[in-house]
């Protein structure tokens, strides 16, 4: 969403600088020469014609309505979702600030918890408060895997001074079909 | 000899001690700041104009169902009474319509500038005498970051640059750590001794820092041995 924040704010500015511009040079424009029937840059005699004859209740207003209403919805969620991510670390010193992202935090669990001979594969997703990592094991996995792979994972926070600490929910599943 | 054992009044705190707080908080908030580049203003400016718009859409959707009245709704949508108002004092209007445009026009100037402008990256200035002045540049600053931090153990590759402005500036050192990595040991010989290097000879005492944490991409395997 930071990648689109970042394309979508110059082009508003500009819409918004453009439609000054021609607000300007189209009233200065029917000011100077008050004879022309059309304007300079933009037809708005036309567009006037053509709103002083539709109503309110009338086809596409309606339609138009509810897309505008539509594109608000969508720049709101999309410069509320642009925040930062990151996951805050303890600094040595107070005028130091440590972070990280949630990828990276789930690149550590990840890697961490696929060390275990007993897991095939894991995908894992973290945030600030939250770990969760879904676990493949071998068919002949010990039963108290997810408690094994809680632990590494708990230890692996342990190692990094995270200022909050997230929950950790594991799931394993053992892959079937295979004697 | 007279000692004095008044207890210092609770009430009014000792300016100085006051005076440090505020200069923590201000470092503080200097090493947030230098994280990454906010966008908190263009974020707010999008959320503004999708509340506008989606105020408006919302708006005009029910007056064309006819929630405020179907005479209402049958009305056109450009009104005669508007075109009355607007014709009865054509300057005033055009005025305020040219005087609108311009404001939009700089509006939407400025926040292009403010959108498309590079991070600013602040050269050091260093005192060196009463008509010397040493000019360190920001790149030179930053590599002298960088290049010690990147040989730290635990750590693949680094870089930094220095954000802020001459006046206050702000280190950012971005780490990418090795799988083997002690995070804390890291970030304390990252402080014990390459910033505290960097603050000794860039003589910024007060130098905030961000550190960005990052995981170095294990090099893919040979796929043909």
């Amino acid at each position: 969403m930071r990648a689109v924040l970042r394309v979508l704010a110059p082009l508003l500015g500009i819409a918004v600088a453009v439609a000054g511009v021609l607000v300007v040079i189209e009233v200065v424009a029917a000011w100077v020469l008050p004879g022309t029937a059309s304007g300079l840059l933009v037809p708005w005699p036309d567009w006037g014609d053509t709103l002083a004859s539709l109503s309110w209740n009338q086809n596409p207003v309606p339609g138009i309505a509810i897309g505008v209403g539509v594109i608000g919805l969508l720049l709101i969620i999309v410069g509320l979702a642009a925040r930062r991510s990151e996951v805050r670390l303890q600094a040595p010193r107070a005028d130091m600030t440590v972070t990280t992202s949630p990828r990276v935090l789930a690149r550590l669990v990840g890697t961490r918890v696929r060390d275990s001979d007993d897991v095939l594969s894991a995908s894992v997703t973290a945030s600030t408060r939250r770990v969760a990592v879904t676990a493949l094991a071998w068919h002949d996995a010990p039963p108290d895997l997810r408690e094994v792979i809680v632990s590494r994972v708990q230890v692996l926070l342990d190692e990094l001074p995270l200022r909050r600490r997230p929950r950790v929910a594991v799931s394993v599943r053992k892959q079937e079909g295979v004697q | 000899m007279s000692v004095d054992l008044t207890k210092p009044d609770p009430a009014t705190p000792d300016p100085n001690v006051s005076r440090s707080r505020r200069a923590d908080a201000r470092l503080r908030r200097r090493s947030r700041s230098a994280v990454a580049r906010s966008a908190a203003g263009d974020r707010w400016l999008l959320v503004l104009i999708g509340l506008v718009l989606l105020a408006a859409g919302i708006g005009v959707t029910l007056l064309s169902y006819g929630v405020f009245g179907t005479a209402r709704a049958g009305r056109p949508l450009l009104d005669p009474i508007i075109v009355d108002t607007v014709a009865a004092d054509p300057v005033l209007w055009r005025a305020i319509a040219i005087a609108g445009g311009i404001v939009l026009a700089v509006l939407g100037l400025a926040w292009v500038a403010r959108a498309v402008r590079p991070e600013p990256r602040p050269d050091v200035v260093l005192d060196g005498g009463p008509d010397t002045t040493i000019l360190v540049s920001s790149g030179a600053a930053a590599e002298a970051v960088a290049a010690p931090a990147g040989s730290l153990a635990g750590v693949g590759r680094a870089r930094a640059r220095l954000v802020g402005s001459t006046a206050a500036p702000a280190l950012r050192v971005t780490l990418w750590l090795t799988d083997d990595a002690d995070v804390r040991a890291v970030l304390r010989r990252l402080d014990g001794e390459v910033l505290a290097t960097a603050r000794s000879a860039l003589d910024l005492p007060a130098l905030p820092v961000a550190v960005r944490l990052e995981v170095e991409r294990p090099h893919p395997a040979p796929r043909v041995a």
